[in-house]
């Protein structure tokens, strides 16, 4: 589904480079989870971006789902991102103004679903995630764990085949991390939705089949969880 | 098909979505909407109300169908050498029947007489409203409209009048009164042949009731003589429509002088439309008028209006900077540009939708008052398609260009840029984009308070002026009906009475210029001398002690002389044009007699009082009187005396209502323009500070907002409030100095060239610019200190917590 080659990543500064990412090559297959560690600085949410189409690499090609997408215009990312990504922030970027419903309705509407079908999805989602009673509410009005419950119900919602999230329980307490990432699990086995997450906790990691670890802008390891688990 | 209409549905829920999320926007932002809503239409409204003024003055005589082809005939005076040394409106008796004989282009020509208010009865049923006598074509020329009674004839027989529908009600309680009796100035019966509907307010012949020419002719002899010199009456024409009005005015322009030959004057004539507004003449060409005075009026109300759009295009681009996240999520949740635009486009339009909602309450509710400022009667006429069009179109224009910088600048953010905790350098553009609307808006403002101040200053100068005589407990009425005849039996009784000092005849009222000549010779007189003019008042016995007028020279005229019957007396500036040395005594020749000069006065403001005064002759003449002037007696109340009075005239003249005036409210009178002026400047030059603070305050308080975290910091590192204070403050000073330093030179030219129109006029002095400036300057740091005080004074946690 994901093909990055010889991804590289810097700024000019001053006549000097400073790299964030080099020689980033990888594949990704519809229904991986793959988690994305690394310390601070190396250039995990850089390469979520890049994949998420949010940053241009300096250098490199993407592919997506069999197409170049390297530099997209902006019709066409967006045409992707109603059809096929949904991104999961840290900090839960809600739009303020919306209700519960309507968050989750937002991006239906974009994709120009009728009115008919984008109520049984809300409804759907709302109870999938048992907020049903808070679908009248402002996000300012729920919990952070909440919060992030609508997010990932808004990117659900539109049917991705593939789930961007970047330190998606990094403002969350524990327990309420462990409910995310038993949900991304979830989705992941049940749905075959491709989940690809930066974090910098080991538990987190451990609900994936795989962890890309990053050092100074270099993949210093690619470990498939399922076959080292496999006995 | 289907599809489509998915498309469409979806769509028109996500304009639902975004109504309801602009409309919920509002709501939370409460304070920060209101200022935003309120400014607007207090700026709307403004800017409506001034224009509708303006469109009251500028639609003056363009009501009839066809305006343009209506002209009034006006009367070019010769000067020295071939020049026109004046223009008048008033017409001789033939000019209009000659005209419409003798040119084919003329349509329909009337002669108006004046707009005098004149006694009209239903029995004891009886009041004074303005009647006119005209010529039956008066009903072609204006298209009154007929509630009962037949255009083509109402006016044909000389018995015959036409009311409006109000003096109808007036006079019977109905407007159904077609061939009822009304008796007129209690001399003759008169047969309804026509009911109109009322006259609007702006039109400069109006009248309550109508009469046929022919009967003012058999009432008044004297009139039915054709005379070409005696310029008394308007004259209208309506020319056919194909008609060229240069060539006629070129072909009319000696019809005086063919039928008198010595005569000076000659016809011309002018749209009647531009009568109003284009009303002031140098040598013989419209030079201008109260356009001048509307065009600032017009320029106040775009200002006003462009202050408040300013304000809200401000607090948009302001509060747009919170809103570049909701962009970047939006986006990568898959929404476009377009649908970025359209939804910043629809709060703004909401939010000017409201304002000329409220607008159009504010105006609704002050229009009274406006009306009643003013002294005019304006309505909003909401069937008018002109005044929703204007509306729309304003509200369109505001919130496209306010919701615009948002709508285009914001939709084009990278969704990463804004996500990624703050955005860097937070458009340089915007926010001098927004330094440079903020001084637009207080010069502008600045501007303003120095030419109300000016011209405050200019119309208190004005009313300063030493008058000449002494304008308190001054009355006058008109010498109506008996008062004439039986003047010397109102004098004894009057006097004996006690309510008076003094009381004499005049020709004229003291508070109006109204008569002037020119052709005099006096002993040493040159032919030049001929042509010099002087203002004429007629008059009979103790002149000089009614009104108070110091006598320079000589004497009042007096009983004791009989010769004084034929005396006249110079003002002190005749004097001096006339070069006499030894006035009194001397003999002068005045319109055709001899007369020898007994006093010589002080000049007195009669005509405009900030134009210097022509040289004036005072003569004894009692056929020329119309006026009774009176000297109230001091020593009791005024209301107490005009009681006394009332009661002895209307002994004397029965069949006449009595109206007194007060000759200082007239002269009040003089100044209305200026006093228009001052008014409107004053009341929206203050509504213009007062939206200008408005928006100063929004800004101040999204500043403050916005640098929170900055506040927050620095008060960790140990600022103390006021440092904060002035750091918040010091931005929104130097824009307001800025505005003032801008302001000064425009605001000086301006008054400057104001004031040169006044003969006697102020100066501007520099007092009035430092007062403006600190004045500004004072009310400006009031409004930014309180929020840059609530900033400063909140807790450092609060600000930092986040993040």
């Amino acid at each position: 589904m994901i093909k990055l080659q010889n991804i590289e990543k810097y700024y000019a500064a001053k006549g000097l480079k400073s790299y964030i990412l080099r020689h980033v090559s990888t594949t990704i297959n519809q229904g991986e989870f793959v988690s994305i560690m690394g310390p601070s600085g190396a250039g995990k949410s850089t390469l979520l971006n890049i994949l998420g189409m949010l940053e241009e690499p300096t250098y490199g090609t993407y592919e997506f789902m069999g197409e170049d997408v390297t530099s997209l215009n902006e019709r066409k990312r967006i045409e992707l991102y109603r059809n096929h990504i949904g991104f999961v922030f840290q900090a839960y970027h809600l739009i303020d103004e919306m209700t519960v419903a309507e968050n989750i309705e937002a991006p239906l509407l974009y994709k120009k679903i009728g009115s008919a079908e984008r109520r049984s999805r809300v409804a759907d989602m709302l109870d999938r995630f048992n907020i049903v009673g808070k679908k009248d509410l402002f996000p300012n009005q729920l919990s952070g764990g909440q919060q992030q419950l609508v997010g990932i119900a808004r990117a659900l919602a539109a049917q991705p085949s593939i789930i961007l999230a970047d330190e998606p329980t990094g403002n969350l307490q524990s327990a309420q991390a462990l409910q995310i990432m038993d949900l991304f699990k979830k989705l992941n086995e049940e749905e075959n939705i491709t989940v690809i997450q930066v974090t910098h906790s080991e538990v987190n990691a451990g609900y994936g089949s795989r962890i890309l670890h990053l050092l100074d802008g270099v993949i210093k390891e690619d470990v498939n969880l399922s076959e080292s688990l496999k006995p | 098909m289907q599809t489509l209409l998915m498309h469409l549905n979806t769509n028109n829920d996500m304009f639902k979505l975004n109504l309801t999320i602009a409309l919920r926007n509002l709501w939370k932002n409460k304070t920060s909407s209101m200022i935003n809503v309120s400014g607007l239409a207090i700026g709307l409204a403004s800017c409506m109300l001034l224009l509708l003024y303006v469109s009251y003055e500028w639609s003056f005589n363009k009501q009839t169908k066809d305006d343009k082809n209506v002209y009034q005939v006006m009367i070019n005076f010769d000067g020295p050498a071939g020049s026109i040394s004046g223009t008048g409106t008033s017409t001789p008796n033939t000019i209009a029947p000659a005209l419409k004989e003798t040119y084919p282009a003329v349509k329909a020509a009337s002669r108006i007489g004046d707009a005098d208010t004149r006694l009209i009865a239903n029995g004891r049923n009886s009041f004074k409203k303005i009647g006119r006598f005209a010529d039956a074509d008066i009903l072609k020329i204006f298209d009154y409209t007929f509630i009962a009674g037949d255009e083509a004839t109402a006016l044909n027989a000389p018995n015959n009048i036409v009311v409006t529908a109000s003096t109808a009600k007036l006079l019977f309680g109905t407007t159904d009164v077609l061939n009822r009796s009304v008796r007129f100035e209690d001399r003759v019966n008169l047969k309804i042949t026509g009911v109109i509907r009322d006259l609007p307010d702006n039109t400069s012949i109006k009248l309550d009731y109508l009469m046929p020419w022919t009967l003012f002719e058999n009432l008044y002899e004297w009139t039915k003589r054709p005379m070409w010199t005696n310029n008394n009456w308007t004259t209208l024409v309506r020319l056919n429509p194909d008609a060229n009005a240069e060539m006629l005015n070129a072909s009319i322009k000696g019809m005086i002088k063919k039928h008198v030959a010595d005569a000076t004057s000659s016809p011309m004539i002018f749209p009647f439309s531009r009568v109003h507004l284009y009303g002031t003449f140098t040598e013989g060409k419209s030079t201008g008028g109260e356009i001048e005075q509307l065009r600032l009026f017009m320029g106040l109300a775009i200002g006003i209006l462009l202050i408040a759009c300013i304000n809200f295009m401000n607090m948009a681009t302001a509060k747009s900077e919170k809103r570049a996240k909701e962009v970047g999520i939006k986006k990568t949740i898959g929404a476009t540009r377009a649908s970025l635009i359209s939804q910043f486009l629809i709060e703004s339009l909401v939010l000017t939708l409201c304002s000329a909602v409220m607008a159009i309450v504010l105006v609704e509710v002050f229009l009274p008052l406006f009306n009643n400022l003013l002294g005019i009667k304006m309505n909003i006429v909401y069937a008018n398609p002109y005044l929703w069009m204007s509306l729309i179109g304003i509200v369109l224009f505001t919130g496209v260009v306010a919701g615009s910088y948002p709508a285009f600048y914001l939709s084009s953010f990278n969704p990463l840029q804004v996500l990624r905790k703050r955005r860097s350098g937070r458009g340089m553009w915007s926010v001098s984009l927004r330094q440079v609307l903020v001084v637009v808006q207080f010069t502008f403002a600045v501007i303003l308070i120095i030419s109300t101040t000016v011209i405050y200053r200019q119309i208190q100068y004005l009313k300063n002026i030493p008058l000449g005589y002494d304008v308190n407990q001054l009355v006058e009425l008109p010498q109506d009906g008996q008062l004439e005849a039986k003047f010397e039996l109102l004098k004894e009784r009057l006097m004996k009475s006690g309510a008076i000092q003094g009381i004499c005849q005049l020709s004229g009222s003291m508070a109006d210029y109204n008569s002037n000549f020119w052709g005099m010779e006096w002993p040493g007189s040159t032919e030049t001398d001929r042509h010099m003019v002087f203002s004429q008042l007629a008059t009979t016995y103790d002149f000089a002690k009614t009104t108070g007028l110091k006598l320079v020279e000589g004497r009042d005229f007096s009983r004791q002389f009989s010769s004084d019957t034929s005396a006249m007396m110079l003002s002190v500036s005749a004097v001096k044009v006339m070069n006499l040395v030894h006035p009194i005594g001397k003999i002068v020749k005045y319109q055709g007699d001899l007369r020898r000069v007994v006093g010589v006065f002080q000049d007195f403001i009669w005509g405009a009082p900030y134009r210097k005064q022509d040289p004036m002759v005072v003569a004894f003449r009692k056929e020329g009187t119309g006026y009774v002037t009176l000297r109230l007696n001091p020593a009791n109340t005024p209301s107490a005396n005009l009681a006394v009075v009332e009661r002895i005239v209307k002994d004397i003249n029965p069949a006449y209502p009595v109206e007194f005036k007060f000759v200082d409210e007239l002269y009040g009178q003089k100044l209305k323009s200026q006093k228009i002026l001052g008014l409107l400047s004053n009341i929206f030059g203050g509504l213009a500070i007062f939206i200008s603070c408005l928006g100063l305050f929004g800004l101040a308080a999204y500043s403050a907002e916005q640098r929170t975290k900055e506040i927050g910091v620095r008060k960790v590192l140990g600022a103390s409030v006021a440092n904060l204070m002035q750091l918040l403050s010091l931005g929104f000073l130097k824009m307001v100095v800025l505005a003032i330093v801008i302001a000064i030179p425009v605001a000086n030219y301006m008054m400057n060239s104001w004031l040169k129109k006044f003969d006697f006029h102020t100066g501007i002095s520099w007092m009035i610019i430092v007062m403006a400036a600190i004045g500004t300057i004072a009310i400006a740091l009031l409004t930014v200190s309180y929020q840059a005080y609530k900033a400063a004074k909140a807790n450092p946690v609060d600000a930092l917590k986040y993040e």
